[in-house]
C-alpha cells in the first residue's frame, strides 16, 4: 500500500480537475483518478469517430470562471477561447429563422422582424437579466451558508455579496426575490409576445432539467444558464477537452499525477466513532492511502457507491435518496460531409454559436409532457452545435461535426427500455434536425447516439443527470446536495464533494470543484 | 349629501375577509359600512338555496384555515359559529371498483393504507408528524405583518430578525423540510414518503387546490403546506363544515360585526373610491350615491382595488405595472348538484358515515398532472380532479327529508379557454366531464341528479366578483407571497392613497377561509390611528 499522496480525487471530470490543480497550487502532493482513459469527464473532446474531434459532453465554457482561469494560470496551460459573432440561431416551423447576434443593434434589428414591441423591450431586458446575473455569479466561489447554525465566520464571506443587493436599491433587491422562482414562462411573457423569441429564450431555463418552461423555479435556471451573460457562449479552441488538459497540465506542473484507467471501487474509512476517510481502493484492489480524499462524482454515487450505507445515518440516507437526478437528455453526435442549410438560415455566420430548436414555449412544454409519463418527446427540444464552423482542425475532408442534445429523453421509459427506444429516438431527432435542416439526412457520414443510461455508463452521471442532480429551487444552495451537507463535507471526515452535485451546480464552471478544494484546505 | 363623513369606516364587499375587518373595526369604535354588491353576505362563503328546498354551499364548501384568535376576539361560537367535522376521506380507484378510506380510525386508517403498500402505511405516521410540526412552524407567519427585507426601517429590521429566529429556533430536520416544502413539487414532496397512487395523489391534491400548476410543478408543496395550516379549536389539519354552509359562517360573522356597531348594507355595488388630495373621502355607489368616511377598505382582490376602484393615475406606476402582472387567472370550477336520495359508491354500496367526508377524485398522480396538461393549453380536464363533499350527509338542513346536495370542487378549468370565450354549451360539456367522473364511483348518479348548477371561472367572477375567478384573488407562489403579496413595498395592507387600504385576500398571507387578511388589515388601519 502506498501512501505517498496528500490528497486523492476521485474522478477527473473538469472541476475534479480544478480541484486537484487548486490543492497542487497550495503545496498538496495530489493524485486523480479516472476511470475512463480520457481525462475531463463531460468536458472532454474524443475521437469519436476516426479523425473527427468531437465534444462528447458539453461544448459551451462560458460559465467557466475567470478568477479559476487566472488563479491557476490556464492561458499559459494553452486555454484561449473563441467567441463568434452569432449567439443563437432558431429555426422557425414558418421557413424563418431568429438570430440573436453578439452585436445589440444587430439583434435588435432581427427581433423587430418578429415583433416591434418585442425589439423595443430587447435592451431592457437584457440590461435587467445581467444586472440579475451579475449579482448572482458573486455566488458561485462562495461557500453556501450553514442554514442551521449560521456562523459569523460562514456569513462573512457572504457580506460584500450582501452589501451589493442591499446597494442594489429596495426596488430591483424586491425584483430580484420575485423574479428568482418564477416560472420562465411567466417570466417572459411580461417581456416579450414573440413565440420565437421566448422559445428560443426559454431552452435556457429547462436544458438538463425534468421540468418545464411553466414550472415554477426555472427562472432561477434560466439566471443560472446566462451566468456569463445574455445567451453568450464560448467555445475552447480545439474543443472542450482543450480546457480540461489546461487543468490537467496546470495540475501537473505543481506536481500532481493524474491516472486515467483507474476506476476507484471504494473509499478506505477508518473509526467507527468517527468514520474518516483514508484513501481509496481502486477496482483493481489495488489501495491508496491519503489525508484528504475529493470526489467529482455525484453525491448518490459517491455516498451510496464509494461509502456506502454501512457508515451513514438512516436520515442521511434518505436525503440522499431523495435527490432529485432525472437525466433527461439523450445526445447524437454527427460527422456531417457539409454544412448544412437550416431554414431561414441567410449566412454561415449564423451557425457560428448555438442553434435551438424551440420554436415556442408551448413546444418545450409539450416536450416536457411525454416525460413526465416516461414517454420521449416526439418533438423534442434541439440544442445543437458545429463547432467545426469556427474550427475546422477538429474534423477531416472539410466534413463538419454536430453535436446535438436532444429533449426531452426521460431515463425511465414507461415502456420498454432505451436499449430498444435507441433507434427509434434517433430517428425522431433525425427528423426533427431534418424539418430544420432539409437535406440534412443525405449529408449524414458518421452518426452515434447516446441515451440517458449511455450518460450514466460513460460519465458514471447517476440517471443520466447532467448536472449531478436536478437544479431546481429545492435543490439549490444550502439544499445541494443534501441538507445539511451543502459545504462539500460529508459524513465521512476527510472526503469531501467537490463536482457538480454541490453548491453551485452543474455545467462548466470549475466553481465547485474550486470552492471543495479551498474548503478541504480549511 | 352631507359633507360630513356618514362613516368612520367603509368596508367594500361583504365576504368574510371584509366582515372580520369591519367588526375589528367596529369593536374598535369605529362607526363601519360594509357594503355589498349582491342580496347577501359572505362573497365566496355564501349558502344559496338555488333549487327549492336544496342549499347550496355555492363556491367555497369547508372550513380549516379560519384563524383562532379571530374566533376568540369575535366571540363567534356565541353568534353561531358552528363546524361540524369532516372526519374522512375517501378516494376512489381510477375504475371506482377499490377505494382507499381514511378517518379518525387512525389504526384502522394505518391498515387500510397497508392493503395499498405496507411501506405507506409505515410512513404515515412520520409524515403526519412533520406535517403537524411545519404547519405549526409557519402558522406563524399567519398572524404577521410581512416586514420589507429591503428597508433600513428599525421595525421591519426587527421584524426580520424575528423572523429568522424564529425559523432558525426549529429543530434542524424541520427547518429543511421547511425548506423543501417551500420549493418542490407536492408530488416530489409526497414520493419521498409514499408509493401508493391513491394516497400520493389525494395528498398531493392538497397542493393544487385553488392553483394554476399541476401536482409535479414545484411551488405546489407550500399550497399543500398552506392547506394544512388550518386548525379548528386547536386541532391540526382538521377540516370542517359550517353548519349551514359557509355562508352559515358568514351570517355568523355578519352578526358579530352587527353585534359590535358595524352597519351592512346589501345590495350596494361601489363604483369607485373618492379620492382627495392624495387621500380617500369615502365612496361612489353604483347607482350614484355617495357616502363620505376617511376611511376605506377594499376586501376585493388587488386588480380591483387598485385598477378600477380609483384611477390608476392616481397610484405610482410600480404598483399599477406590479399588479397587472399579478398572476390571477382561475383554474377551478365548481358544480353542485341535488339529488334524489343519497348516492352510492360502487366500491361500498350503502348509505353511511363514509359518505359524509370528503370523496377525493384523485386516483393516480398521472391523473391529476393529465388533468392539469389539459388546462394549459386552455381546455377544460376531459378527466377532472374533484373534491366532492355531501353537505346534506352532514347538516340534514341542506337537503329536503330524504334528499340530498352534492358539492364538487373541479380543477381545472381555465378561465380562458383556447377555443374562445365560455358558453353554455361548454359549460354544460364541463358539468358533463365532472359526472362522467363521478359516475364511475357513483354508477347510478346520473339517475339522481334532480338539478346540476356548474360554475366556471368566468361565473366566479361575474357572481362573486373576483378577477378572473381565481379563488385565493391571486397564485399562491413564492413570487406572491408575503412581502410581494401583491405588490413588493405593498404588502402591509396600506395603499399609496391615504386612508385606502387592503383587506382580501390578495394581500399576505392569501387565500381560503381564514380571516387572517381582514383582520391584520383592519388592526394595521388602526395602528395608524387611523
Amino acid at each position: 500500500m502506498s501512501n505517498n499522496y496528500d490528497a486523492i480525487i476521485i474522478g477527473g471530470g473538469h472541476n475534479g480537475l480544478v480541484a486537484a490543480a487548486t490543492l497542487a497550487n497550495a503545496g498538496k502532493r495530489v493524485l486523480v483518478l479516472e476511470k475512463r482513459d480520457v481525462i475531463g469527464g463531460a468536458a472532454a473532446t474524443e475521437e469519436l469517430f476516426p479523425g473527427y474531434q468531437v465534444d462528447t459532453g458539453v461544448a459551451d465554457a462560458a460559465l467557466f470562471q475567470d478568477e479559476i482561469v487566472q488563479k491557476l494560470d490556464l492561458r499559459r496551460h494553452g486555454l484561449t477561447f473563441h467567441e463568434s459573432s452569432a449567439l443563437l440561431f432558431a429555426p422557425q416551423p414558418d421557413g424563418r429563422a431568429l438570430t440573436i447576434w453578439r452585436d445589440q443593434p444587430r439583434t435588435v434589428a432581427e427581433i423587430a422582424r418578429f415583433s416591434e414591441r418585442d425589439a423595443a423591450q430587447w435592451p431592457a431586458f437584457k440590461q435587467q437579466v445581467e444586472q440579475m446575473t451579475g449579482l448572482l455569479r458573486g455566488m458561485l466561489l462562495l461557500t453556501p451558508p450553514d442554514l442551521a447554525g449560521l456562523h459569523g465566520g460562514d456569513l462573512m464571506a457572504w457580506g460584500p455579496l450582501a452589501l451589493r443587493l442591499r446597494r442594489l436599491g429596495g426596488d430591483d433587491m424586491m425584483e430580484l426575490m420575485r423574479v428568482l422562482p418564477m416560472a420562465t414562462q411567466a417570466y417572459l411573457d411580461e417581456w416579450f409576445e414573440s413565440d420565437a423569441l421566448k422559445g428560443a429564450l426559454g431552452g435556457s431555463a429547462v436544458i438538463g432539467t425534468a421540468l418545464g418552461p411553466r414550472s415554477a423555479g426555472t427562472n432561477l435556471m434560466f439566471l443560472y444558464q446566462n451566468l456569463g451573460g445574455l445567451l453568450n457562449h464560448r467555445f475552447v479552441n480545439g474543443g472542450i477537452g482543450r480546457l480540461s488538459g489546461a487543468l490537467a497540465a496546470a495540475a501537473q506542473a505543481r506536481g500532481a499525477v493524474i491516472r486515467t484507467g483507474a476506476g476507484v471501487d471504494k473509499v478506505l474509512i477508518e473509526g467507527d466513532m468517527e468514520p474518516t476517510a483514508v484513501g481509496v481502493r481502486l477496482d483493481s484492489g489495488e489501495e491508496i492511502r491519503a489525508a484528504l480524499v475529493l470526489s467529482n462524482a455525484d453525491p448518490r454515487r459517491t455516498l451510496f457507491g464509494l461509502v456506502g450505507p454501512t457508515y451513514l445515518e438512516p436520515e442521511v440516507m434518505n436525503h440522499v435518496r431523495n435527490i432529485i437526478y432525472r437525466g433527461t437528455t439523450a445526445r447524437l453526435n454527427l460527422v456531417l460531409s457539409g454544412l448544412p442549410q437550416f431554414v431561414g438560415q441567410t449566412d454561415e455566420a449564423q451557425l457560428a454559436g448555438r442553434i435551438r430548436v424551440s420554436p415556442s414555449l408551448d413546444y418545450l412544454e409539450r416536450a416536457y409532457d411525454a416525460s413526465k409519463y416516461g414517454r420521449y418527446s416526439d418533438h423534442p427540444y434541439l440544442e445543437i452545435f458545429i463547432p467545426t464552423v469556427h474550427d475546422r482542425t477538429l474534423s477531416v475532408n472539410g466534413d463538419h461535426i454536430m453535436t446535438v442534445t436532444a429533449q426531452y429523453a426521460p431515463y425511465t421509459l414507461q415502456e420498454g427500455d432505451w436499449e430498444g427506444q435507441r433507434e427509434a429516438y434517433t430517428e425522431v431527432i433525425m427528423a426533427t434536425l431534418e424539418a430544420a435542416a432539409p437535406g440534412i439526412r443525405s449529408l449524414v457520414r458518421h452518426s452515434r447516439a447516446f441515451m440517458p443510461p449511455d450518460l450514466e455508463c460513460i460519465y458514471g452521471l447517476t440517471e443520466g443527470s447532467i448536472y449531478h442532480g436536478q437544479m431546481g429551487l429545492d435543490q439549490m444552495l444550502v439544499m445541494r446536495p443534501i441538507p445539511e451537507w451543502s459545504r462539500y463535507e460529508t459524513p465521512i471526515r476527510n472526503l469531501y464533494l467537490c463536482g457538480a452535485g454541490s453548491h453551485p451546480g452543474g455545467g462548466v464552471t470549475g466553481a465547485p470543484g474550486y470552492n471543495a478544494a479551498r474548503a478541504a484546505l480549511g | 349629501m352631507s359633507k360630513n363623513n356618514d362613516y368612520d369606516a367603509i368596508v367594500i364587499g361583504g365576504g368574510h375577509n371584509g366582515l372580520v375587518a369591519a367588526a375589528y373595526l367596529a369593536r374598535a369604535g369605529k362607526r363601519t359600512l360594509v357594503l355589498e354588491k349582491r342580496h347577501l353576505v359572505g362573497g365566496a362563503s355564501v349558502t344559496e338555496e338555488i333549487f327549492p328546498g336544496f342549499k347550496f354551499t355555492v363556491f367555497s364548501y369547508v372550513v380549516s384555515l379560519f384563524r383562532p384568535e379571530i374566533i376568540r376576539d369575535l366571540n363567534l361560537p356565541a353568534h353561531g359559529l358552528t363546524i361540524l367535522p369532516l372526519e374522512s376521506t375517501l378516494t376512489p380507484t381510477y375504475d371506482g371498483r377499490d377505494y382507499l378510506y381514511r378517518d379518525g380510525d387512525h389504526y384502522q386508517t394505518l391498515r387500510n393504507i397497508a392493503r395499498f403498500s405496507q411501506r405507506d402505511a409505515d410512513a404515515y405516521d412520520e409524515y403526519a408528524r412533520y406535517m403537524y410540526f411545519m404547519a405549526k412552524a409557519v402558522r406563524y407567519i399567519l398572524g404577521i405583518i410581512p416586514p420589507d427585507p429591503t428597508t433600513f426601517n428599525p421595525r421591519d429590521m426587527m421584524g426580520m430578525v424575528d423572523m429568522a429566529r424564529h425559523f432558525l429556533d426549529l429543530p434542524q430536520d424541520q427547518l429543511y423540510v421547511l425548506a423543501k416544502l417551500m420549493t418542490m413539487s407536492a408530488a416530489d414532496f409526497v414520493e419521498q414518503w409514499f408509493e401508493s397512487e391513491p394516497l400520493k395523489a389525494t395528498l398531493s391534491a392538497s397542493g393544487i387546490i385553488g392553483t394554476f400548476l399541476g401536482p409535479r410543478s414545484p411551488g405546489t408543496a407550500y399550497v399543500l403546506l398552506h392547506h394544512y395550516m388550518g386548525e379548528i379549536d386547536g386541532a391540526y389539519r382538521a377540516w370542517g363544515f359550517h353548519k349551514g354552509g359557509t355562508g352559515g359562517l358568514a351570517e355568523t360573522l355578519a352578526r358579530a360585526a352587527r353585534a359590535q356597531g358595524a352597519e351592512i348594507r346589501c345590495n350596494a355595488g361601489v363604483a369607485r373610491v373618492n379620492v382627495r388630495n392624495g387621500r380617500t373621502v369615502g365612496v361612489v355607489l353604483e347607482n350614484g350615491d355617495e357616502i363620505n368616511a376617511p376611511l376605506v377598505f377594499s376586501s376585493l382582490d388587488p386588480k380591483q382595488t387598485f385598477l378600477k376602484l380609483v384611477e390608476p393615475t392616481a397610484l405610482p406606476d410600480d404598483l399599477v405595472n406590479a399588479v397587472r402582472r399579478f398572476q390571477t387567472v382561475g383554474s377551478s370550477g365548481k358544480v353542485n348538484l341535488a339529488l334524489d336520495r343519497a348516492p352510492e359508491l360502487a366500491c361500498r354500496p350503502g348509505v353511511g358515515r363514509h359518505l359524509a367526508g370528503a370523496i377525493s377524485m384523485s386516483p393516480t398522480l398521472d391523473y391529476i398532472e393529465r388533468a392539469y396538461d389539459d388546462a394549459k393549453y386552455g381546455n377544460f380536464s376531459k378527466e377532472p380532479y374533484i373534491d366532492v363533499i355531501i353537505p346534506s350527509m352532514i347538516d340534514p338542513d341542506m337537503a329536503p327529508p330524504g334528499k340530498h346536495v352534492m358539492s364538487c370542487f373541479v380543477q381545472y378549468a381555465p378561465y380562458k379557454l383556447a377555443d374562445g370565450e365560455w358558453t353554455d354549451a361548454k359549460r354544460e360539456a364541463f358539468g358533463d366531464a365532472v359526472v362522467d367522473v363521478l359516475e364511475r364511483a357513483f354508477p347510478d348518479i346520473r339517475s339522481l341528479i334532480l338539478h346540476r348548477q356548474v360554475l366556471t371561472p368566468v361565473d366566479i367572477e361575474r357572481i362573486a366578483g373576483i378577477t378572473e375567478g381565481n379563488i385565493f384573488h391571486g397564485e399562491l407562489n413564492l413570487s406572491q407571497l408575503f412581502f410581494l403579496r401583491p405588490a413588493a413595498g405593498h404588502a402591509k395592507y396600506r395603499t399609496p392613497i391615504k386612508g385606502y387600504y387592503q383587506c382580501g385576500s390578495g394581500t399576505h398571507p392569501g387565500g381560503g377561509i381564514m380571516g387572517a387578511p381582514g383582520r391584520l388589515g383592519a388592526l394595521e388601519a388602526l395602528k395608524d390611528g387611523a
